[in-house]
C-alpha cells in the first residue's frame, strides 16, 4: 500500500509505493488560483495538486469547497488566473482541444437532458475526438464503443432512447460515452450523486474495473466521504477553496478532518477496514 | 469468445451505417411526390390556358429536357434555342417559379434546423436571430431611399441579414456566447429592425414601392424566373452540402456545451461557422423570395416529429420536406384566390402558425429538442 512521506514544512508531500519508489503523477496542478468572472477574488487557491498515475483519486469536501472548480481547471474548462496544469508533464495549453480530448475524458456534473437519442448513438459521440470532420466510423471506433458498453454493462439498453431511462441508467450511458473516448485519464464530477445504491455501486465498480484492467488514472468527485474512503486509493480533501489534506484514505480520514472539513462528529474505525460512521452535525456551522 | 465478440462487432458495423431508417426513406419519397404533384399543378394553370395534358407533355418534353443548349440558356442566361409556345410558357415562365420554391424551401428549412441546434432552442429560426428582419430592413431601405441600387437587391438582402446576425452575435458575446443570450439579443435586434422598417414606410411616397416592399417583407415567389434560380442555386447547394456534412457536429453540439468541449470540439468556432452556413442558406432564400415567415421555424419541427431528433436524418428530411411544403404553399398563394396572387409568406404564416400550435398541443415533449 502506498504511503506518504511528509516534509518537515508539510508543504509538499511525495507519494511512494512500498519500495520507496516515487509514483508519477498523471495530472499536476501547480500554484493554481481559480476564479469565475462573476466572483470577486479567487474561489480556489492551491499550491500543488497531484493526481497519481494509474490510481483512483477521490476529491471530497463539503458543498462550495471548490471541488468542481478545481476539476474544471484540471480539464481546461476553466482558465486558471495563475498557475499551470500539466498532464503527463506537458502543459494543458500546448494541446489542441481534440488532442486533449484524446488524453483526458471529462464527465460534467450536469448533463443536459437530451431525450431523443439512443444510448448507442450517445456512446458513439465519445469517438468524436478520434474522427475528422468528414470521417465515418471505423473498426477502432466500433471496438471502443463495444468495449465501453460492455464495461458499463448497458448492453441491454443500447437501443433505448435516453429519455426513457432512469437516472442511474442515464448516468451509466454517459459514463460509457466517456469510456469510448479511450483516454488515459478520466475526470468525473459527482457521478454517483442522485443515484440509488445499486447504481452507485455499478458506477463505482465500472470505474474500478477500468482502473485495474486498463491502468486508467481516475479523479472523481464524490459526495459521500464514507464511500470515498472505502473506494479510492487517494483522497484529496478540500475546505474553503483550499487543500486541507491529501494522501491514502487511512491517513487522511480522521475524526479531526470530519469535524474540520465536514462539520460532523463521526467515529472512524480502521480495523478490519476503514469505516466512517457519522454521528451528528456539529452545532457551530 | 473473442470470435463471437468480433462477429457482434461487425453486425454493429452494418447497423451503424444504416442510420437511414425506413421512416426517413418513406418521408423523403412522400415529400418528393408532393413536390412533383404540386409542381405539376402549378405549371398547368395560368393566363395562357393549356390543358393538363398539354402542360405535362411540355414539362416532360424530351427535346427540352435532353437539350444541352436549353439548359445552358436557363442556367447561364444565354440565348434560348427555339421551342414551341407551350414549352416556352412552361419552361420559361412557370417551371422556374417551382424551382425557386424548391430552393427556398430547402434552404429555409436547413437554415432553421441549424439555428435550432446551434442555439439549442426550439424557437430559433432565421427570424428570431435577426437575419430576416435585418434583410427586410436592408431591402426596404434600398427600395425607399437608395432606389438606384435596386438591381443588387438580393445581395443587399443577404448583407443586411449578415449584418443583423453579426450585431446579435456581438451583443450576445461575453467571453463566449450562450443559447439564451443569443435568442434574447436576437429578439431585441429584431424589434429594433422592425421599428426601423415601419418607420421607413412613412418615407415611401409611391404606392407601387410600398407594395413591392410588402411583397419582399412577407415573402413572395411572384414573378421569379431563371434569373432567380441562377442567383440562388450555387450558394444553396454549397450551404446544403455543408449542412449535411456538419450534421454530426450539430448532434454533438446538442449534447450541451460542456460535453461538446470535453469531447474536443472548439464550440465557439463550430457554432460560428455553422451559423454562417445557416445565414448563407437563409440569405439565399431571402434574396430571391423575400422573408417567408414561419417556414424556417416550423419545417424542422415537422420533420423532427416524423424522423426523430438525429440531425443526420433531420437534415436530409428538411432538404426534402422544405421544397414540398414551399411549392405546395406557393400553389395556394398563386391559385387559391383566383385572379390575384398572394405572397407565399401569407400562406405559410396562415398554415404554419396553426399547425405549430397543433403540434404544441399534441406533443407532450415539445419543449425538448
Amino acid at each position: 500500500m502506498a504511503r506518504t512521506q511528509r516534509n518537515t514544512d508539510r508543504e509538499r508531500t511525495r507519494i511512494t509505493d512500498d519500495n520507496g519508489v516515487a509514483i508519477e503523477s498523471a495530472l499536476v496542478g501547480d500554484g493554481l488560483e481559480l476564479s469565475y468572472p462573476s466572483s470577486d477574488g479567487p474561489v480556489v487557491e492551491c499550491t500543488r495538486l497531484d493526481i497519481p498515475e494509474e490510481a483512483v483519486t477521490a476529491l471530497v469536501g463539503p458543498n462550495g469547497s471548490g471541488k468542481s472548480t478545481l476539476l474544471k481547471a484540471l480539464s481546461s474548462h476553466l482558465e486558471p488566473d495563475t498557475g499551470t496544469v500539466r498532464i503527463h508533464g506537458e502543459n494543458l495549453d500546448s494541446f489542441s482541444q481534440k488532442e486533449l480530448a484524446r488524453e483526458l475524458g471529462v464527465l460534467s456534473q450536469e448533463n443536459d437532458s437530451l431525450g431523443s437519442i439512443s444510448v448507442e448513438d450517445l456512446v458513439y459521440h465519445g469517438r468524436y475526438p478520434h474522427r475528422g470532420f468528414f470521417d465515418g466510423t471505423d473498426e477502432a471506433d466500433h471496438r471502443a464503443v463495444e468495449r465501453a458498453i460492455e464495461l458499463a454493462g448497458i448492453d441491454e439498453i443500447r437501443d433505448t432512447e435516453l429519455g426513457q431511462l432512469s437516472g442511474g441508467q442515464k448516468q451509466l450511458a454517459w459514463i460509457a460515452m466517456v469510456l469510448a473516448q479511450d483516454t488515459d485519464v478520466l475526470l468525473l464530477d459527482e457521478p454517483t450523486t442522485f443515484l440509488d445504491v445499486h447504481h452507485q455501486f455499478r458506477v463505482l465498480e465500472t470505474i474500478r474495473q477500468l482502473n485495474e484492467e486498463k491502468g486508467v488514472t481516475v479523479a472523481v468527485i464524490l459526495h459521500d466521504i464514507a464511500q470515498a474512503a472505502r473506494f479510492a486509493d487517494y483522497l484529496v480533501a478540500m475546505h474553503d477553496g483550499e487543500l486541507y489534506d491529501w494522501g491514502p484514505p487511512e491517513e487522511v480520514v480522521t475524526e479531526q478532518l470530519l469535524a474540520d472539513v465536514f462539520g460532523i462528529e463521526a467515529v472512524v474505525e480502521y480495523e478490519p477496514e476503514l469505516q466512517v460512521l457519522p454521528k451528528r452535525a456539529l452545532p457551530d456551522r | 469468445m473473442a470470435e463471437a465478440e468480433s462477429v457482434g462487432g461487425y453486425a454493429a458495423t452494418e447497423q451503424r451505417d444504416s442510420w437511414v431508417t425506413g421512416t426517413l426513406v418513406l418521408f423523403c419519397l412522400a415529400s418528393t411526390v408532393v413536390t412533383v404533384v404540386a409542381g405539376l399543378i402549378q405549371v398547368s394553370f395560368g393566363e395562357y390556358s393549356m390543358t393538363f395534358l398539354q402542360a405535362w407533355k411540355a414539362v416532360f418534353n424530351p427535346t427540352v429536357i435532353f437539350d444541352l443548349n436549353a439548359w445552358v440558356s436557363f442556367l447561364f442566361g444565354t440565348e434560348r434555342p427555339d421551342m414551341s409556345t407551350n414549352s416556352i410558357v412552361v419552361w420559361n415562365l412557370r417551371l422556374p417559379r417551382v424551382f425557386v420554391g424548391i430552393i427556398t424551401g430547402a434552404t429555409l428549412a436547413v437554415s432553421g434546423a441549424i439555428f435550432q441546434a446551434v442555439t439549442r432552442n426550439e424557437l430559433a429560426s432565421p427570424f428570431i436571430l435577426g437575419v430576416s428582419s435585418g434583410a427586410g430592413f436592408a431591402v426596404l431601405a434600398t427600395l425607399v431611399v437608395f432606389s438606384g441600387l435596386a438591381p443588387f437587391l438580393p445581395l443587399i438582402a443577404a448583407l443586411g441579414g449578415t449584418l443583423a446576425f453579426g450585431v446579435v452575435y456581438a451583443i450576445a458575446w461575453k467571453g463566449g456566447t450562450s443559447p439564451v443570450r443569443l435568442v434574447l439579443a436576437g429578439v431585441i435586434v429584431n424589434m429594433v429592425f422592425q421599428s426601423l422598417q415601419q418607420g421607413l414606410f412613412f418615407f415611401a411616397d409611391d404606392l407601387g414601392v410600398v407594395q413591392t416592399a410588402i411583397a419582399w417583407i412577407t415573402g413572395s415567389l411572384t414573378g421569379t424566373g431563371w434569373e432567380e434560380v441562377r442567383i440562388a442555386i450555387l450558394p444553396a447547394l454549397i450551404s446544403i452540402g455543408i449542412a449535411l456534412a456538419g450534421a454530426r457536429q450539430l448532434n454533438v453540439l446538442m449534447l450541451g456545451e460542456n460535453t461538446a468541449r470535453s469531447l474536443g470540439m472548439r464550440v465557439e468556432r463550430v457554432r460560428f461557422f455553422l451559423s454562417g452556413v445557416a445565414i448563407l442558406a437563409a440569405s439565399v432564400a431571402i434574396a430571391v423570395a423575400g422573408v417567408v415567415s414561419f417556414f424556417g421555424l416550423v419545417v424542422p419541427h415537422i420533420v423532427r416529429n416524423t424522423v426523430g431528433g438525429d440531425y443526420r436524418r433531420l437534415m436530409v428530411g428538411c432538404v426534402f420536406a422544405g421544397p414540398a411544403l414551399m411549392v405546395t404553399a406557393d400553389v395556394g398563394a398563386r391559385l387559391a384566390m383566383g385572379g390575384t396572387q398572394m405572397p407565399v409568406g401569407v400562406v405559410t404564416g396562415l398554415i404554419g402558425g396553426p399547425y405549430f400550435l397543433y403540434l404544441m398541443r399534441k406533443q407532450q415533449s415539445m419543449g425538448e429538442l
